[in-house]
């Protein structure tokens, strides 16, 4: 907490991430700080524009623009390596979007975080790419607003809250063993809800409780292991709402007389204890200590006579 | 007249009883050889062998003792905290063990039915634990029941209570105090941390154990009680800052319970044991929960940090606060008027040892029944969330992926319970579900406190306020549309707790800082300090605190800061007893014998007076026995010249146990030897004529920490003896000034 609380001094720069209401994502930022250009000096950035600042006419700016000196400019790599982040990215979130509701952000989509998080990686990386330039400093650093790692940041911050990392393959390609044997108790258990829906809801409940504590008991194992993702999460809450909510498969409220009869004996015995020791026990009694007093017969006489 | 001086006793209540209970003797058995209540020295001793010893002394060796306290301050701390660790680790395991055993047991009984078998699992548990709990408390160690708080706070006002500080009374404390937490009881471990750590500084600034008869030979100047005194006010801090994590807090408690000569170089001394106990125990729990070095989680409870923005509060919250004061002032009181009537009633009937084994087995067996009731007919569920805190949430009734939110409250250690009311965030409690919850804790919490187990009451009382707290909270954002006015109900929770703790035990600054520091927000400081205020004022209004109904349940004669008012017409002629027993300077041995074993004499210091009755000295009943023991008779000096002379060690190495009389052994020849005292009285005894008045008096006994005071008339003859008991007696009642009497213990 406390490291934490320390690093936010100077991630302030791109504190305005999380004024976008990702308040969590300050956690992935901070643990994730070799990655990002944390130190990028913005006053560097300020310097640099006040050199080149904008010539009042804006329409001969425009000019001035395209003609920033060679040694400034982004290079074809660089420029390259932008538009193919554009355009992964916007694959990914094409890919989110439609996967929101049910979530099957994970099932669908990690792939296109692979492909995305690739060109980031690339972008980020300090190696030289050909021509012997590094992208880091020109796409990432360069500017106060630094949008590439903004727009990032919060895809990444999507990926990190839903957990994906969970579920899929370690190459991200697709889903993982555990994944596919939840998605297929799964599925035994919605065919099952299907196939009794109609017809009277306790038929429902007596049939479909061995693939629903199949299904509930691997989540709970899966649970333990901290291995879930948003996916497998959704998916469970669904079923379990239909289970008990629509359904009304969960337990009954069974036998309440026993439960009364022990507790009202137990509530009972602490009256019978008392009663029986304020009958039966000897009152114990304390002895006073008796003050030796000079005059002490007269003494409450002696007050009274000083008080009138 | 306004004034009337009444005799009231709690026995008495009902003149004939009290008659009763003067003549006949105490029924049970063991009571009659107990000591009485002594005070302790502080006043030190100048005798001739003190003013040799201290011309012996070089100056280096007076400044290893300096660097000696502070060592034993740094030792204090470190124990402490040691002890503190050891009582959090145990209880999580066993409390954990607990929990899930029920929990797999509920979970298997939800589904085949059956439910009353968990019920008996449960009270049987409790039971169980409560009952190795309290055995060892009222069979080994009577004096280590309760909190403990009430007893450090007589001994730092300087009321010898016996065996308060043995090593056997620590040990049954810390057991006693996981049992009945692993018990399931209504009760915190912190109030008997605090015991502990005043414990551990008697032993340890002793360097040596008595129980264990081993002499470390080291820190034998500090056999004193002065000395002892200040480290057990250490100790007691250190304590408290294990405790809550608040080392200011802890040196504010022992300077606000304890103090009534206070010096700088000693607060920093106890300031540094509570720095040193707070963070040994972090350092220990850091390693136990795998983050070594992490120091930034201290104390036993910990009330997790209020910091976020929905935590700020307002001016126009203010006025509300105080009303959350006063409340709390008065559910306190009601609480103490509760549990003073059952604490009567427990005095005068509940009082053999397996009775009150059979009382807390009773209890636990009841607050588990109550407990399990309330979960089982909560229909409250609420959605397990992500990042869920509650370690054993229990589904029951509930759909699946829901969790009975009646059991986070009553299925959990207390303190955990106190950190989630404090933190859950807004709607994970119904207000029902608080409502019931309050008011059965605060009947449990109140039937607990003053069983013969080891527990506090600092966290059930937490509890039932952050609960009302809560529900305040919860019922504010209710009647107005913008619910973010109010924000967060976890503010008030921790408002209602800071009342309900000060309508409870209504200490002040100390408590204060205390919950400032355990929360962690100094810009808590104002309201807490607010409600404390209030809660305190309205409280007082009707019944006095916990601590101190205890103090006067026990007879124990406690000074308070200030003599009764309305006491200047009283003067030592009144308040003193006489006629004195005193001692000639040269005095025969019989004599003093027969003194010492006359029962009569209750006094423990006797003004030594050449004739005819002119006072020169004062010497005191461990001092008699000690030269009685090692026989300084005049007669065999003079024939044994190469008898050892008598040194301040002999005395230091009797403390603090004294033989009583009846086990020195004088034979008939040796009774009619003399003894002079010249050598060991304190010649300079203090003395007051015999006009002095009442408050004059008790700031001489308040201030030097007084035992005895001789009265004396013009010609300096010994007309009477003030002790505490003679001062401790009058107390202001609802008819003007009050004459108590105390009850032999």
């Amino acid at each position: 907490m406390s490291l934490h609380r320390y690093e936010l001094g100077f991630l302030l720069i791109i504190l305005n991430i999380y004024s976008l209401g990702l308040i969590d994502a300050v956690n992935v930022t901070a643990s994730d700080s070799a990655a990002n250009p944390l130190q990028a000096p913005s006053y560097q950035s300020h310097s640099s524009s006040a050199v080149y600042k904008p010539a009042v006419d804006s329409s001969y700016s425009i000019n001035l623009l395209s003609s920033f000196p060679e040694d400034v400019e982004i290079s074809e790599y660089c420029s390259e390596m932008l538009r193919l982040f554009g355009q992964r990215y916007v694959a990914y979130v094409n890919c989110l979007i439609p996967a929101a509701r049910p979530v099957r952000v994970c099932q669908n989509c990690s792939p296109g975080y692979k492909s995305l998080s690739d060109v980031f990686l690339n972008i980020s990386s300090d190696q030289m790419g050909p021509g012997n330039v590094s992208c880091r400093d020109s796409i990432l650093r360069s500017d106060r607003l630094m949008l590439v790692f903004l727009l990032y940041g919060n895809l990444d911050t999507i990926w990190e809250k839903s957990n994906c990392k969970q579920c899929v393959t370690t190459d991200l390609k697709g889903p993982n063993n555990d994944t596919l044997y939840y998605l297929t108790l799964l599925n035994q258990t919605i065919t099952c809800f299907e196939k009794y829906k109609e017809g009277n809801h306790t038929e429902l409940c007596k049939s479909c409780t061995l693939p629903y504590k199949d299904l509930n008991d691997m989540y709970s194992g899966m649970e333990k292991n901290s291995t879930l993702c948003i996916d497998l999460e959704d998916s469970m809450n669904m079923t379990r709402k239909l289970w008990s909510k629509n359904f009304g498969c969960s337990y009954p409220h069974g036998e309440t007389i026993p439960v009364i009869a022990v507790s009202s004996f137990m509530l009972f015995l602490p009256i019978i204890f008392y009663l029986s020791s304020f009958l039966h026990s000897e009152q114990k009694k304390r002895k006073l200590i008796h003050p030796k007093r000079a005059k002490s017969h007269n003494s409450l006489m002696n007050i009274q006579d000083k008080q009138s | 007249m306004a004034n009337i001086t009444k005799k009231v006793s709690w026995s008495s209540r009902g003149d004939e009883s009290g008659a009763a209970g003067e003549e006949t003797p105490l029924l049970n058995g063991s009571e009659q050889s107990r000591p009485l209540r002594q005070s302790l020295d502080y006043d030190n001793i100048e005798n001739q062998l003190f003013l040799e010893e201290e011309r012996r002394m070089s100056f280096v060796a007076f400044r290893c003792l300096e660097i000696s306290r502070w060592v034993i301050c740094g030792l204090i701390g470190f124990l402490t905290g040691l002890i503190a660790c050891f009582i959090d680790i145990a209880v999580e395991q066993l409390a954990g063990l607990k929990y899930r055993l029920i929990k797999e047991n509920i979970v298997k009984f939800t589904e085949a039915g059956g439910l009353s078998i968990s019920l008996l699992l449960w009270v049987a548990l409790n039971s169980f634990c409560v009952m190795w709990g309290s055995i060892i408390v009222a069979f080994i160690e009577p004096i280590a029941a309760g909190s403990g708080i009430p007893q450090i706070k007589c001994f730092l006002n300087g009321v010898k209570v016996p065996r308060v500080v043995r090593l056997k009374t620590l040990v049954v404390k810390v057991v006693g105090v996981i049992f009945s937490v692993v018990g399931g009881l209504a009760v915190g471990k912190e109030g008997p941390m605090i015991h502990s750590g005043a414990v551990l500084a008697a032993g340890v600034s002793q360097g040596r154990s008595t129980s264990l008869k081993k002499d470390f030979k080291i820190f034998e100047y500090f056999r004193r009680d002065t000395e002892k005194r200040d480290f057990v006010s250490a100790g007691a801090a250190a304590g408290v800052s294990a405790a809550f994590g608040a080392p200011v807090g802890g040196v504010l408690f022992s300077l606000e319970e304890g103090a009534s000569f206070w010096n700088q170089m000693l607060t920093w001394r106890i300031f540094f044991a509570s720095m040193i106990s707070t963070f040994t125990l972090n350092f220990f729990l850091s390693i136990y929960h795998n983050k070594p070095g992490e120091l930034s989680n201290p104390g036993l409870i910990n009330f997790g940090r209020f910091e976020s923005e929905a935590m700020e509060y307002n001016l126009y919250e203010i006025p509300l606060f105080i009303a959350m004061g006063a409340i709390g002032g008065g559910l306190g009181a009601f609480f103490n008027f509760l549990n003073y009537w059952l604490t009567i009633f427990r005095i005068r009937y509940v009082h053999r040892p397996c009775l009150q084994v059979m009382e807390a087995m009773l209890v636990a067996a009841v607050t588990a029944t109550v407990a399990f009731i309330m979960i089982y007919f909560s229909t409250d569920c609420q959605p397990l969330g992500p990042d869920h805190t509650e370690e054993y949430p229990l589904q029951l009734f509930c759909a699946d992926g829901e969790y009975n939110s009646m059991a986070t409250a009553f299925f959990n250690t207390p303190e955990r319970s106190v950190r989630s009311l404090f933190h859950n965030p807004t709607g994970t409690y119904n207000s029902l579900t608080l409502g019931l919850f309050t008011l059965t804790y605060f009947f449990l919490a109140c039937w607990t406190y003053g069983l013969a187990v080891s527990a506090g009451v600092f966290i059930p009382s937490l509890l039932i306020g952050a609960a009302w707290g809560r529900l305040c909270g919860i019922l504010l954002a209710s009647t107005t549309s913008t619910a973010s006015m109010w924000a967060d109900p976890g503010k008030y929770a921790l408002i209602g707790a800071a009342a309900q703790l000060g309508g409870i035990v209504r200490m002040t600054l100390s408590l204060t800082v205390i919950m400032v520091e355990a929360t962690g927000n100094v810009t808590y400081g104002l309201p807490i300090m607010l409600v404390l205020m209030t809660a305190k004022i309205v409280g007082d209004y009707f019944q006095e605190g916990l601590y101190d109904l205890h103090i006067k349940l026990g007879s124990v004669p406690f000074l308070h800061w200030e003599a009764p008012a309305t006491s200047h017409w009283l003067t030592a002629r009144e308040v003193m007893s006489s006629p004195v027993t005193c001692l000639n300077r040269i005095e025969k041995v019989g004599t003093i014998v027969d003194t010492l074993s006359n029962t009569s004499t209750n006094h423990n210091g006797f003004p030594v007076v050449v004739q005819p009755a002119k006072l020169c000295g004062l010497i005191l009943r461990s001092q008699l026995i000690v030269l009685l023991k090692h026989k300084v008779f005049v007669e065999l000096a003079r024939s044994r010249l190469t008898q050892r002379k008598l040194q301040l060690k002999d005395f230091r190495d009797a403390y603090p146990r004294f033989p009583p009389i009846q086990s020195i052994h004088v034979s008939q020849d040796e009774r009619e030897c003399m003894m002079d005292l010249t050598e060991f009285m304190n010649p300079t005894p203090y003395t007051v004529p015999q006009d002095t008045s009442l408050p004059r008096v008790f700031k001489l006994f308040r201030a030097l920490g007084l035992r005895h005071l001789v009265v004396v008339d013009d010609d300096n003859r010994v007309v009477g003896l003030v002790t505490r008991k003679d001062l401790a007696r009058y107390h202001v009642g609802k008819h003007g000034l009050e004459e108590l009497h105390l009850a032999q213990t």
